[in-house]
């Protein structure tokens, strides 16, 4: 079961299907505890969003500060995977940290497609520290 | 189940590597009153002190540097920023793991700033603002002498 189901963007009203089930169980469960929800939820970095188009799925993933360089994306058949190091230097070895709240290391995942793709026209672009993919529909 | 953003357990295998394995946090809102319509969000910061002043590192993703926004009034740095980059009209959205909207976040920042100096550069969606100290308060070595 993929972790990020932990992640309840409260203005995600798009979820259908098994993901309003799952959220509407884990709901009625943790009711029942009385668990309170943690206040910044976890789940699989990046997080990312899936739109359709006419023509294409698009996944975007928010990446700031990563270099287009240090991302990979494969697709094979109708898995596609994001790969990828987020790095954070700090140039001046005499500086000290106030406060540290973005973080740094290393990030995979993939994802599986119901449909297959025409993964050889698929294009990303990296911008704004934002990766759109766009994955074109086969026709 | 056919979601089509179904993760496979190639994740756990990353975190299992190290400590270096990310983790998705979601998203800070700013709690405030306010008449602004959307989302507005409060942005992960670094703030590092160095010996002429300090660098503040702001994650915003989708801003770009016609968005930002940074003022320094009466001691207090305001930040405000706009998505950039946004979905175009005919995405329709399947799944959603973060939200949009814009960001705020405010510091006060001490006399010893040179408010002049402040300069800022966006970058692949994180701000880094310098705010440098005013010369008469930069670390001096002062040499002894011996009588």
């Amino acid at each position: 079961m993929a972790r990020y189901s932990v992640l309840r963007p409260r203005a995600a009203q798009t979820w259908g299907g098994p993901w309003d089930e799952l959220r509407r169980e884990m709901e009625a469960v943790l009711d029942r505890y009385g668990a309170p929800l943690p206040t910044a939820p976890r789940g699989v970095f990046p997080a990312v969003n899936l739109y359709e188009s006419e023509d294409a799925y698009i996944l975007t993933a928010e990446l700031p500060g990563v270099e287009p360089d240090d991302i990979d994306v494969s697709i094979e058949g109708t898995t596609v995977t994001l790969r990828g190091e987020r790095r954070i230097e700090f140039a001046d070895e005499q500086a000290s940290l106030h406060r540290r709240e973005r973080q740094a290391g290393v990030f995979r995942r993939s994802f599986e497609l119901p449909v297959a793709i025409e993964a050889d026209k698929a294009e990303a672009v990296h911008r704004n520290g934002v990766l759109i993919l766009r994955l074109p529909k086969t026709p | 189940m056919n979601d089509p953003t179904t993760g496979t357990t190639s994740t756990s295998a990353a975190r299992q590597s190290g400590d270096g394995a990310l983790e998705a946090r979601e998203k800070q809102e700013v709690v405030q009153e306010g008449t602004r319509p959307g989302l507005v969000f409060r942005p992960d910061i670094d703030i590092v002190e160095r010996k002429d002043g300090y660098v503040i590192y702001a994650d915003l993703p989708g801003v770009d540097e016609e968005s930002v926004d940074v003022r320094l009034e009466k001691g207090v740095l305001t930040l405000d920023a706009q998505l950039a980059t946004l979905p175009e009209p005919g995405w329709q959205p399947l799944h959603a793991e973060y939200r949009l909207g814009s960001y705020h976040r405010e510091f006060r920042v001490s006399d010893e700033i040179d408010a002049s100096g402040v300069t800022a550069k966006m970058r692949n969606g994180v701000l880094e603002l310098h705010l440098p100290r005013s010369a008469e308060q930069q670390p001096r070595s002062i040499p002894v002498q011996t009588g």
